[in-house]
């Protein structure tokens, strides 16, 4: 195939296919660079709060000086969890349980000598808003143990507020989770003592929360009248950056907790550039596989008569396209390479910035990536070889 | 394959004519293997349409020719680059070689893909056609004359059972015909072919079978 080569080499144009070269390598690089940086980015927006599910967002009614002196009502009334229900922005829709009953919560720090008791109060949510392992996160009637998510903010006042003026140890998630909380449950005539243990924390609940199921048994057995009505709602949203959604709540007087709706906003707004960048990538992509695909068409073009010369000495159209699509492959081969390349580099670098300010995981690496990288490379690679077999037949055909 | 027919083949653009006269067009022929056929005739009669409908790239006629019988009008591509390999040799009146290309590899591009020939009868070839020096010059370098006697070597370089000669001898000396013809001959006797060769005026001179006037 030698002589073969040397003959069709000829017309070859290095500026072409240099251009070719250099487009191609800037789409992918694009594309590749995109997508190992919204791999990389997203946990840092998404992963604080493993506990809550993402795009949701916590629903209240304002409490206004007025209101409460008129005895207006803060809870949500079924009509108006129905309304909601048919707003297009709303996916589902979960209630918070209160408690009904007094809770009081003891801690003990042996060796201090320190007896902390509280005060405090239940809520739970359907369990599919929280994202605790099923096994951790479950209560069958009659345990002695709950399983509690405690907010993050509790755990920082005591660290940076009350341990810091009173120069007691600080103490960490990890230590917290150890810690037995002695529960005491009072109401509809009875007093009894549970354990309590922290599974997680969470930024965005700013509640303590147990177990639905063990809501229902406790509410049950210790409410003496029961409250149906919930007075904060848990709404999953399609998209938190919803325009209808602030439109909404401003009309309903309803209030959102927290900064979910940023974070959220954050997250689509991060998607929206990814795809963006994304679609330039695939637009210039697109681009040099047509610079390429014309390259050749070109070199095809000018090739012609020899091209037909050789078919009629009795090559076959296959071996005669064999040596263009072998230089395709070896072209789109090498853009794959190296835009790799330029990725891990590239990678390396932000990773350098963004260490200190997030923690970002490790584990995922470059594989997703090079597979995405495989894939572009085979169906370009594909299209190419076809469409230069396509060429070939017309000039077999065109025969004259 | 032993025998190409044509039966009443004519080329379309002769279609609207009132009357054809030829031994060719619009009448029955029969080529055997063996055979050794003169296909005279003047410019513009079809000479090299004849053979570049029988050779397969062109498809403009009416009638039918075959390939011991079997219409070879929708043969495969499969088709057609085995019989291009293995039956059917054609040395082409506008030759056809590569130019960019040196005489050694101009022939050897044909005999690497049939492996047919071997180097030293090649070479000899070469000498006894008076270009052995001309071996490493590119083509675009030498005479018509001498492309053609290596036009003539490339068509030897594979297994035939027909050779088509377009004009072989056109721009070619008596002398160096002569020596065209004995090895052809040669070639044609040992791989027991047949051969059809055109002419518009200087003929290669063989033992012809039949002499057609086109």
């Amino acid at each position: 195939m030698r002589v073969v080569w040397k003959l069709l080499r000829q017309h070859m144009n290095l500026f072409q296919l240099g251009g070719f070269f250099l487009a191609n390598l800037l789409g992918m690089v694009i594309i590749l660079l995109s997508i190992q940086f919204y791999q990389d980015i997203l946990p840092v927006f998404t992963s604080p709060d493993s506990f809550i599910k993402k795009d949701f967002l916590i629903l209240t009614k304002r409490v206004s000086t007025v209101g409460s002196l008129l005895g207006s009502n803060t809870t949500f009334s079924p009509s108006e969890i129905d309304e909601l229900k048919e707003q297009a922005f709303v996916k589902n829709i979960g209630a918070f349980r209160p408690s009904d009953y007094h809770v009081a919560a003891a801690v003990g720090m042996q060796g201090t000598g320190i007896q902390m008791a509280t005060e405090m109060f239940f809520e739970s949510v359907p369990d599919e808003y929280v994202d605790v392992d099923s096994k951790r996160w479950t209560y069958t009637e009659g345990d002695i143990m709950i399983p509690i998510i405690l907010p993050r903010n509790y755990l920082n006042l005591y660290n940076f507020g009350f341990a810091q003026s009173r120069s007691l140890p600080k103490i960490s998630e990890g230590l917290l989770s150890m810690v037995r909380l002695e529960i005491r449950l009072r109401g509809n005539g009875r007093d009894e003592t549970f354990e309590g243990r922290i599974v997680g924390f969470s930024n965005r609940l700013n509640t303590i929360l147990v177990p639905e199921t063990f809501m229902n048994w406790a509410n049950a057995r210790f409410a003496s009248n029961r409250r149906n009505l919930p007075s904060r709602l848990i709404v999953e949203v399609h998209n938190p950056a919803d325009e209808r959604i602030v439109k909404f709540l401003k009309e309903k007087g309803y209030e959102i907790e927290g900064d979910q709706l940023d974070a959220g906003k954050t997250t689509w707004f991060l998607k929206l550039v990814v795809g963006i960048v994304l679609a330039i990538g695939l637009v210039i992509c697109i681009l040099s596989f047509y610079i390429l695909m014309l390259s050749i068409y070109l070199i095809l073009q000018k090739n012609t008569e020899k091209l037909e010369n050789l078919l009629l000495i009795g090559y076959s159209p296959s071996q005669v396209a064999w040596p263009y699509q072998m230089l395709t492959l070896f072209l789109n081969g090498m853009v794959l390479l190296l835009a790799l390349a330029v990725v891990v580099w590239v990678r390396s670098l932000y990773q350098e910035i963004f260490a200190p300010l997030f923690p970002l995981s490790e584990k995922k690496g470059v594989f997703f990536v090079a597979s995405m990288g495989i894939i572009l490379f085979l169906s370009v690679s594909l299209l190419n070889i076809v469409a230069i077999r396509h060429k070939i037949k017309a000039i077999w055909k065109h025969k004259e | 394959m032993n025998k190409i027919t044509l039966q009443q083949t004519l080329p379309e653009v002769f279609a609207d004519r009132n009357e054809v006269c030829s031994e060719v067009w619009h009448q029955t022929v029969e080529w055997k293997k063996e055979g050794i056929y003169l296909v005279e005739a003047q410019s513009g009669t079809g000479k090299s349409s004849l053979c570049s409908y029988i050779y397969g790239y062109r498809d403009d006629y009416q009638g039918i020719i075959g390939f011991d019988g079997e219409n070879i009008r929708h043969n495969t591509v499969k088709q057609w680059v085995g019989l291009r390999r293995n039956s059917l040799s054609m040395m082409f009146q506008d030759l056809r070689l590569f130019t960019e290309l040196t005489v050694w590899e101009n022939i050897w591009l044909k005999n690497q893909l049939t492996g047919y020939q071997s180097k030293k009868q090649i070479e000899e070839w070469l000498g006894q056609l008076e270009i052995a020096d001309k071996k490493k010059v590119l083509v675009s370098k030498i005479s018509f004359g001498q492309q053609q006697r290596v036009a003539l070597l490339r068509a030897l370089c594979q297994p035939f059972d027909f050779i088509f000669l377009d004009e072989p001898v056109s721009h070619l000396d008596k002398g160096n015909a002569k020596k065209m013809a004995e090895i052809l001959v040669s070639e044609v006797k040992h791989q027991g072919a047949g051969v059809v060769v055109t002419s518009i005026g200087s003929r290669l001179d063989l033992p012809y079978t039949k002499i057609f006037r086109l």
